[in-house]
């Protein structure tokens, strides 16, 4: 499925025209939403599956052939070297280990996540909607090994006597009812939900195969210990979340950031780390009126 | 939004309709991101600070091997090794506050897992600081409390100072097999394990309080607990706490007299698209 519009199913285009709306507010949401002078034309979704690459030689999920090449790394991408402080052991025993950013992993997500995206505005701008509000979305793996569906779903808008947004592109936003209201009172109009996700792969060197795995072997430590490898591995991940999310930004907010870390422990202390960040991108209308300062309250209820 | 006027959200929701009718030329400047509500950002700002960025540290560390197995009294590496994860997570989580130039670290989100050969801590929240910038701390605070208690607490003279953390795990001593086989069909007491918890606790909360005390502080308060035999162990408890230690900073005490209401209205259902999926 193309990310054309013309290519929506007949039966989404069919409901969109017919008159009648459909919404996924509740009764609160929907009276602040008419509050604020949005009238919902649709409920909206996009839909995307997508199948990961493979393990096996000349893959990119190969480690460098060496400590002193990164694979297929693109430049720029995360990655360290960790070198054995042993030398030579055995032939089962790691020399060296490496962390490296799973660039393809993350252009396979942006691609299922960002086609989704999407294939949801373009159902908004079929009903001819200046917004997407409570946008719901859903990354979940299917019984398929390696398989991703990406789910999204929110309530198409119009703004009563409000210009189109710019070069026709619906705004869209986690946000409704009296969140929402709050946001535009405060002066910050959603612009777009932005996510990103970052993907570390461990390859374990000998001293963090040992202290994750709990063996003692080649002077491993009898004291707690930190293990460096992986501890920079969770902090990488977490900044690359986030760098990649503020490349998104172009100087605006992010509100409502929601962080959700999912590692995979593999054998001989190699794990994948994959982190998820979502949020609300809003843009400052106004100039910020500081709210009075709240009074305590004690419900008797 | 200026003192107790009414806001015409209609009239604001079309201004903001019409900042996004023009595209925004692009920028490269350092936009904020946070993990708070929009509540708590309003309540942050009328309470004279902001969110500068989204902050995090992490860190793993190894439990030697073999502590696990049975013995008697504390199992000291294990405590060593969750206490040095805290430290080294606060550490990072400090240090990326103090890069974006931030005061302190409010609504931290602390998740512990303690496993048989590792102990990993995360912490994670947003960084904050004074509007109208301030003196910079030489180390920036860091707490787990909400945006929205921060700034009562703040509004009572008190302000975080860090994180007080302790923790304490130890070994239920054996029973003899005379004891054991004997109390096999009585309801009694299990003393080792009662004894293990007491030990565990009073060493744990202990140290909580010396670490609250080390950061300057005079209290701890929102103290959470964990505890319980671990579940690789069953014969070895543990117990953690954590809360965030606070000094008062104005003269005295300021009290809060809250005003004592009745609502009249049903309970708010708040915004759930979730429930569209019947979940």
């Amino acid at each position: 499925m193309s990310d054309s519009s013309d290519e929506l199913p007949e039966a989404a285009v069919r409901r969109l025209d017919s008159g009648g709306f459909s919404s996924g507010l509740t009764v609160p949401d929907f009276a602040a939403c008419l509050d604020l002078g949005l009238q919902p034309v649709g409920l909206v979704q996009g839909f995307c599956v997508m199948r990961w690459g493979w393990y096996g030689a000349g893959s990119g999920y190969m480690r460098g052939m060496n400590p002193y090449s990164y694979g297929s790394q693109p430049t720029g991408a995360y990655a360290e070297t960790y070198r054995c402080p042993h030398g030579y052991v055995s032939a089962e025993h790691r020399m060296w280990g490496q962390n490296l950013e799973q660039t393809w992993v993350e252009e396979a997500w942006s691609d299922g996540y960002g086609s989704a995206y999407t294939r949801m505005l373009d159902e908004a701008k079929e009903a001819g909607a200046h917004g997407v509000i409570g946008v719901v979305d859903r990354v979940t793996n299917l019984a398929d090994t390696g398989t991703t569906e990406f789910h999204f779903l929110g309530t198409a808008i119009k703004v009563e006597d409000g210009p189109p947004p710019a070069g026709g592109v619906p705004w869209t936003t986690y946000l409704a009812g009296q969140r929402l209201t709050k946001s535009i009172e405060a002066g910050f109009m959603p612009v777009a939900v932005v996510a990103s996700m970052a993907s570390v792969r461990v390859w374990a060197y000998c001293m963090t195969e040992y202290l994750m795995e709990g063996s003692r072997g080649w002077g491993g430590p009898t004291s707690p210990y930190e293990v460096e490898q992986v501890s920079k591995a969770h902090m990488a991940v977490r900044q690359l979340a986030r760098k990649h999310v503020r490349e998104q930004l172009s100087g605006d907010t992010l509100h409502g950031a929601r962080v959700e870390v999912v590692k995979r422990e593999l054998a001989q202390g190699d794990e994948v780390i994959d982190c998820t960040l979502r949020g609300n991108r809003m843009r400052r209308f106004k100039d910020f009126d500081v709210v009075p300062p709240p009074r305590p309250t004690v419900r008797l209820s | 939004m200026s003192g107790t006027a009414a806001i015409d959200a209609r009239a604001e929701m079309l201004n903001g309709a019409r900042s996004l009718a023009t595209a925004a030329s692009p920028s490269k400047a350092r936009g904020v991101t946070s993990d708070l509500s929009i509540d708590e950002a309003l309540l942050l700002h009328a309470a004279g600070w902001e969110p500068v960025d989204l902050v995090c540290g992490v860190a793993v560390v190894s439990v030697p091997v073999g502590v696990w197995t049975w013995g008697q009294g504390q199992i000291s590496s294990a405590s060593e090794a969750h206490n040095a994860a805290v430290k080294g997570a606060s550490d990072q989580l400090k240090g990326e506050c103090m890069k974006v130039h931030g005061h302190g670290v409010v609504g931290v989100r602390v998740e512990v897992e303690v496993r048989t050969h590792h102990i990993d801590v995360e912490l994670i929240g947003t960084a904050v600081r004074p509007i109208d910038g301030g003196d910079h701390p030489a180390s920036p605070f860091v707490s787990d409390l909400s945006a929205r208690d921060f700034t009562l607490l703040k509004g009572a003279g008190w302000l975080p100072v860090g994180l007080a953390f302790g923790a304490c795990f130890t070994y239920a001593p054996r029973r003899s097999a005379g004891d054991a086989m004997k109390q096999k069909t009585q309801n009694i007491e299990l003393t080792n394990f009662t004894e293990a918890m007491y030990t565990a606790r009073e060493s744990a909360m202990e140290r909580m309080q010396r670490s609250a005390l080390d950061v300057g502080g005079q209290g701890v308060i929102g103290v959470k607990v964990t505890e319980g035999p671990m579940s690789f162990a069953r014969h070895a408890v543990g117990f953690t706490a954590w809360g965030t230690a606070v000094r008062l900073v104005a003269d005295a005490h300021q009290f809060v007299q809250p005003d004592v209401i009745l609502p009249l209205d049903d309970v708010v259902v708040a915004f759930d698209a979730q429930s569209l999926r019947g979940e």
